[in-house]
């Protein structure tokens, strides 16, 4: 299919959507979190409801992605007046139907944040929640069904793609990501850019795109609804990146545990394909690329770089000392582009609006807007997108709706396991890159674990600690045993049996496994242990037996 | 070959380019501690002994595995590098069940070598005492994990060397064995050729010859390397 066919598909697709016989778009939210509170069942009821009363010339029912607010689901959203039920019943999915559609009198006790909210929105977009809140990476997650690619080519899809390949060269495309000054949303934050052009740079006849979705944190869950939601948008960005570094072939890594993203991102490169954005001789052009996902098998190490190559090689997932970098030797020893499924869903966009738009949103340092998965004791876990630069304290009380059960806000953990809490004092920390670094912790993928006055930090440290000591690969020795030790002696420490010297040693092995470990997950293994000690050390202090 | 300027240690020198800053450092009889490179396999820097500080660099990096480039400035003996030795030296021995009094390798072992090199006079960590076991199927060696240290010397001289990737590694942290096979009694072993490369790879007394005795051991690392050299000169 050339570049004319496509350009017909979308036009017909975009007359059907103005000509649209249907005046309501229900959405029903069928992201991996509303489905386990049963939203499939809830489709199928909403369904039925229509047909039943002889709505379906007028209301059109849709499975979307992920609507945000997942502890609130089931999530039904009615358009055009954006109206969004929460923890829908099956019970009362007839009362919904009656009242808003045909009555027009929204039941406001079954709407979003009903419960917490004095008076809840009937437009959700006016709740703070959503007020907040600006989607780049998340935009069109919940308002289109992932598993049609027409749906996505309506709202922009693969434009940016067909920009890339009639108007720009590889040169402009890096050029314009620079531009961006958007950094690598996998965690380190390396500038994405730069990398492009590193990988663009080595000469070679076979260099490979690859899209890290082996998403580990305990707690995060950003990749996976952006790989649910719109899985056409991180393919769109993976097709791009190797236009523009010059690769003919990519993979998807994305974690086993994550079915549905694994789903419905094949069935996206299939579609892809159909319509020639995918494949060979993209829309009719020189270039042509493939995609192939590979499934990861439960590896928190393999989230880092070289064990991930290794994996998709077909070996040991194990890290491999760094320089060189995968941008020279990477998968196979070509070189490898290799970024986070965030960084990629927010390459069109930047496509489409130019790079200095992205560059004006956020902060100096750290441009752009970042996901955050909320999870803890907040009010309203989720999943959010917020510009750079936003507050902890907007995150957790404007979006987050506080604590839960009216509680007090202890600590907020970001980075998962490789990351660092940040305390009470520092609630009003912008939330970038630097900011994060210098409180001790880091931005990480962008997990948001929220804790109250009831959490036990030196616990904290310990069971992050378990963790990376269970994740560890086992190959370098400070991670391989270091872990090990340090998480009997914080043990220790919680069952109050530990001494000072524990705690002195306790510290000497943090500094040893952070600067001598061999990969990402060792050195920053010890992050909440330090920074726990840093915020929060009168609590280790009074578990110490003299 | 081109030559570039390096420091090392505050001493001068003139090397090779593409060779590893342990490769330089070997020549110019610069001591670094190694575990897990053994000359002739390929480097995997595990054990993390032989970290150099690097000017402008903000992280200590493997000899072995890093490239020596011009202008490099090198430090291979600062107080932090060898604390770190230490501890490393320390976790070795408390991980598994070292006994050097009743081991085959006393005397001859690589791992008691680094304890004094090391200058570990006593262990701050307490011992694990994992419960590990002996492999005596083989009808010529023995694989002892007590005293494995997971240097993956044997694995790499099985697979790069002899070919027969006999061996592999299973579990992942501080749970990791060296396994035959996919984890099978080493004498049931269907690719295994008995070379005993291996043993001779091995640093310590985890993998040794029957019918020998405490102190008895006598390995020849060498060879490995100079297998390979031999079979360039064949060729």
């Amino acid at each position: 299919m050339n570049r004319q066919d496509l350009q017909t598909i979308i036009y017909a697709e975009k007359a059907k959507e103005q000509n649209n016989k249907y005046k309501h778009k229900l959405c029903v939210c069928c992201g991996a979190g509303c489905i386990s509170s049963g939203s499939e069942e809830v489709l199928k009821k909403l369904q039925e409801e229509v047909v039943t009363r002889g709505l379906e010339a007028e209301v059109e029912v849709i499975a979307t992605g992920c609507m945000g607010p997942c502890n609130q689901g089931p999530l039904i959203k009615f358009l055009p007046e954006y109206t969004i039920y929460q923890k829908v019943d099956c019970s009362n999915i007839k009362e919904i139907v009656q009242r808003q559609l045909i009555e027009k009198k929204p039941i406001e006790d079954l709407l979003l944040f009903a419960d917490s909210r004095t008076k809840p929105f009937i437009d959700a977009r006016e709740d703070p929640y959503y007020k907040k809140q600006m989607k780049i990476a998340l935009k069109n997650c919940g308002h289109i069904n992932p598993e049609r690619i027409e749906d996505y080519l309506v709202h922009d899809g693969y434009h940016a793609l067909d920009k890339v390949l009639f108007q720009m060269s590889p040169e402009e495309v890096i050029a314009e990501i620079k531009q961006s000054r958007m950094r690598g949303r996998g965690g380190a934050g390396y500038p994405t850019g730069l990398k492009w052009e590193t990988v663009y740079k080595y000469v070679s006849p076979q260099k490979y795109v690859i899209c890290n979705g082996d998403e580990g944190d305990p707690g995060a869950f950003m990749d996976r609804s952006v790989l649910e939601g719109n899985p056409h948008r991180v393919l769109e960005g993976m097709t791009i990146a190797a236009y523009a570094v010059g690769a003919t072939k990519g993979f998807a890594y994305i974690r086993g545990e994550y079915p549905l993203a694994i789903k419905r991102f094949e069935l996206a490169i299939k579609q892809a394909k159909k319509l020639g954005v995918l494949g060979n001789n993209i829309l009719g052009t020189e270039f042509s690329f493939d995609v192939e996902v590979r499934i990861g098998a439960g590896a928190f190490v393999c989230g880092e770089e070289t064990a991930l190559i290794a994996s998709i090689e077909g070996k040991r997932g194990t890290p491999r000392p760094r320089p060189p970098f995968p941008a020279e030797s990477g998968l196979w020893g070509k070189p490898t582009l290799i970024n986070n499924v965030e960084t990629f869903a927010g390459i069109s966009p930047i496509i489409n609006n130019g790079g200095e738009w992205y560059s004006d949103i956020g902060t100096p340092k750290s441009a752009g807007t970042k996901v955050f998965a909320l999870a803890g004791k907040i009010n309203y876990s989720g999943l959010i997108e917020v510009p750079m630069g936003t507050t902890l304290r907007e995150i957790v009380f404007d979006i987050g709706g506080g604590i839960q059960g009216g509680g007090e806000f202890k600590a907020a953990q970001t980075g998962g396991p490789s990351g660092g809490c940040i305390p009470a004092e520092y609630l009003d920390v912008k939330m970038d890159y630097e900011s994060l670094t210098s409180l001790g912790s880091i931005m990480g993928s962008g997990g948001l674990i929220v804790m109250d006055q009831s959490s036990d930090m030196v616990d904290v440290a310990r069971y992050f600690m378990e963790f990376c000591m269970d994740e560890s690969c086992g190959k370098c020795v400070p991670c391989r045993v270091g872990t090990k030790m340090m998480h009997d002696l914080l043990k220790k420490i919680c069952e109050e049996k530990g001494t000072r010297i524990d705690l002195e040693r306790l510290e000497e092995l943090a500094v040893y496994v952070r600067e001598c470990s061999l990969c990402g997950l060792g050195a920053s293994a010890p992050n909440p242990l330090l920074s726990t000690l840093r915020h929060f050390r009168h609590e280790y202090e009074n578990r110490i037996t003299e | 070959m081109p030559k570039i300027s390096v420091t090392i240690d505050d001493k001068k020198l003139d090397v090779d380019v593409g060779k590893t800053i342990l490769e330089i450092c070997k020549e110019s009889g610069i001591e670094i501690l190694t575990m897990c490179h053994l000359k002739g396999l390929t480097d995997v820097g595990a054990c993390r002994l032989c970290l150099v500080e690097i000017e402008g660099i903000n992280k200590l990096l493997s000899a072995c595995t890093t490239k020596i480039a011009a202008n490099m400035i090198i430090r291979t003996k600062t107080e932090k590098i060898k604390r770190y030795q230490r501890i490393t030296s320390e976790l070795f021995f408390a991980e598994r069940n070292h006994v050097c009094s009743v081991c085959v390798a006393n005397g001859k072992c690589d791992l008691q070598k680094l304890g004094y090199k090391t200058e570990m006079d006593h262990i701050r960590y307490p011992y694990l005492f994992p419960e590990c076991n002996v492999d005596t199927s083989h009808p010529w060696y023995v694989l002892d994990h007590n005293r494995c240290i997971m240097c993956t010397r044997c694995v790499r001289a099985c697979g790069e060397v002899e070919g027969a990737h006999n061996w592999n590694v299973m579990n992942r942290g501080y749970q990791v064995r060296v396994i035959s096979d996919f984890d099978t009694p080493w004498g049931e072993s269907v690719t295994c050729t008995s070379c005993g490369k291996c043993v001779h790879a091995c640093p310590t007394g985890a993998i040794w010859p029957k019918a020998i005795v405490q102190g008895q051991l006598e390995k020849k690392p060498e060879i490995i390397a100079e297998l390979i050299e031999k079979r360039k000169m064949n060729l």
